[in-house]
């Protein structure tokens, strides 16, 4: 048939439905709304894809390894390959139209969106999570624009990271448990199902035995314990624990390098890392040295203090017994005996605010003179007088320095406004004592008393006699004059 | 041009295999129909990459192509049927 045939054989509908059909046709190829033709071939039609490198694109895609989608410009699903229906667990072919998109929760449809639209200009990567069988996965998906033919869009591929990212957080998880034990100040070692030592922190190390890791508890760490020390040894604590039953504050001496370790207090916890079975044990260790010198210490305090009361107990009963003796009326002995009674526990104050330790001469002289120093001002001096004592000494120089007080105040150089009272070191004897001197001047004319009185025998006697202490009492008439010896042992001048 | 009451629309989309514009139509297609020739369509895709013969039949040169055969007249519209209001004058059902 000719075309001319072909024309006159057709309706005028016909034929301006067919022109109208060509132009269609030519505006939706300009348009780009069609992307395959019909080719008439002879008997047969074949049909050509318009794109570009024909299927290319999904052969490529479908002999990938990783899972991999091709998205028009719409956001729309061209094509999922099988590895990617395999990777988010679909049947081979079920991730068409809506399916990929439906699987995913709102979030990271919303992330999956904004990746498809920011891909279509360049290389972009987001991370989603999707919920594959029982358990959740991360996906990293890298989009990319592609041109399929005649139409662009994005090819995305996704890369499985759950593994990697539970990889990275148990590798996190391990850093801070570590960094956990490793930042305990108490001594944590912990040990496994057969009771040996799988981890210890630094606080551990230095109380435990040389490499310690993998070695038996009780060869890890050598611990005797006090209150039952056949019944009970560090392995039974471990196995305890190990079993299931915690084990809270025992406390245990511990046999060790370091010096400053040598009582710990001991507790021990079933390790339970993930269901109900216990993997071993965490055993804490909390140093009681410090604690446990402490009570030493205050027991001892508490006996030499107990010596000490019955000492001045008797100190007290002799003074009263003395200054009876020498005293003629009440008024009178309850004067000396109050004020030598006080002078005794001036001293005690003393030694208590210096916890019996380190007192210095000057501080006992000066407890002594405080009642008169303001109103002598300038009169007394003091030199050399920085030395410590013990705290006996201590005592018996409160009561000389008392007594030769009071005589001052009585009738020597403190008894005027012109008297004048030095005291200072003279040095050390021979022997290693100390030498100190007590002198009065320009007060009242010196006699010697007739009688010699308690306060008298107190000065002489207090610190000894003989070459190795005591006093030396010598009543001048310039002033009275005291050389008082402290015996080696009582003072710490080197 | 008017619409007998009661006679269903019948459709023919020809697509060829997955190309990005056939899935484009198919789409488009069914969100046409659904939303407004609800229960009242019938749509046979034909996939001329499989059965290339068929083409013949409605005389098909661009893939994608609607071929509206019932009710006459058949009228065809060809491209992925994006622009939804061409596609409802064509099968005269807009309003």
């Amino acid at each position: 048939m000719t075309v001319v045939s072909l024309v006159s054989a057709l309706t005028r509908d016909e034929l301006e439905a067919r022109l109208y059909e060509a132009e269609e046709t030519l505006r939706a190829i300009r348009e780009g709304e069609i992307d395959a033709v019909v080719i008439k071939g002879g008997a047969t039609e074949q049909v050509f894809t318009l794109e570009g490198g024909s299927q290319s694109y999904r052969t490529f895609m479908e002999a990938m390894d990783i899972g991999a989608a091709a998205f028009d410009a719409e956001g729309q699903l061209l094509y999922a390959n099988q590895a990617l229906c395999k990777l988010l667990d679909r049947p081979a072919g079920a991730l068409s139209g809506q399916a990929l998109l439906d699987i995913l929760d709102a979030v990271n449809q919303t992330t999956f969106r904004r990746l498809l639209t920011q891909a279509l200009k360049e290389r972009q990567s987001a991370e989603i999570h999707v919920r594959v069988g029982d358990s959740e996965r991360s996906f990293l998906l890298t989009g990319a624009p592609i041109d399929f033919g005649i139409v662009s869009g994005v090819a995305i591929t996704f890369t499985d990271i759950s593994e990697r990212e539970q990889i990275a957080a148990a590798k996190e998880s391990e850093r801070l448990a570590r960094s956990v034990l490793a930042s305990a100040n108490e001594a944590v070692i912990v040990c496994d199902r057969s009771g040996r030592v799988t981890h210890i922190n630094a606080a551990a190390e230095r109380i435990c035995a040389e490499a310690p890791i993998g070695k038996p508890f009780e060869e890890a760490i050598e611990l005797t314990f006090a209150d039952a020390s056949e019944l009970m040894s560090g392995a039974d604590i471990v196995a305890m624990a190990t079993s299931g039953t915690p084990v809270q504050g025992l406390e245990a001496a511990v046999k060790t390098s370091a010096i400053d370790v040598t009582d710990v207090m001991i507790s021990a916890a079933p390790l339970i890392v993930s269901g109900d079975r216990t993997q071993g044990c965490v055993v804490t260790l909390i140093n009681l040295s410090q604690r446990k010198a402490a009570e030493r210490r205050q027991a001892l305090l508490m006996g030499e203090l107990d010596h000490r009361v019955k000492n001045t107990l008797a100190m007290v009963l002799a003074i009263s017994a003395r200054t009876a003796a020498h005293e003629r009326t009440i008024e009178d002995f309850q004067k000396s005996f109050s004020g030598r009674i006080q002078a005794l526990a001036a001293t005690h104050t003393l030694l208590s605010n210096a916890s019996w330790e380190n007192l210095q001469i000057k501080d006992v002289l000066r407890v002594e003179l405080a009642p008169y120093a303001t109103l002598s001002s300038g009169r007394i001096t003091m030199e050399g007088l920085d030395i410590s004592v013990d705290s006996k000494t201590a005592v018996s120089l409160g009561l000389v320095f008392h007594e030769l007080t009071t005589n001052a105040v009585k009738y020597g150089a403190l008894s005027t406004r012109s008297g004048k009272l030095s005291v200072r070191r003279l040095g050390l004897l021979e022997d290693g004592a100390l030498q100190i001197e007590w002198e009065e001047r320009d007060g009242p004319l010196v006699t010697p008393p007739t009688t010699s009185g308690f306060g008298q025998t107190l000065i002489s006697r207090s610190l000894g006699s003989g070459p190795n202490g005591g006093t030396k009492l010598e009543y001048r008439p310039s002033g009275v004059v005291c050389q008082i010896v402290i015996p080696k042992y009582g003072h710490f001048l080197s | 041009m008017s619409q007998a009451s009661n006679e269903p629309v019948k459709l023919v989309l020809y697509v060829a295999g997955e190309t990005p514009k056939s899935l484009a139509a198919i789409r488009n297609l069914e969100k046409i129909c659904s939303e407004h020739l609800a229960g009242k369509y019938k749509v046979e895709v034909v996939d001329l990459k499989k059965q290339p013969q068929l083409a013949r039949e409605h005389g098909i040169v661009a893939i994608p192509t609607l071929v509206k055969e019932l009710p006459v007249p058949i009228r065809k519209i060809i491209g992925d049927l994006s622009d939804t209001q061409k596609v409802l004058v064509h099968l005269s059902v807009e309003g």
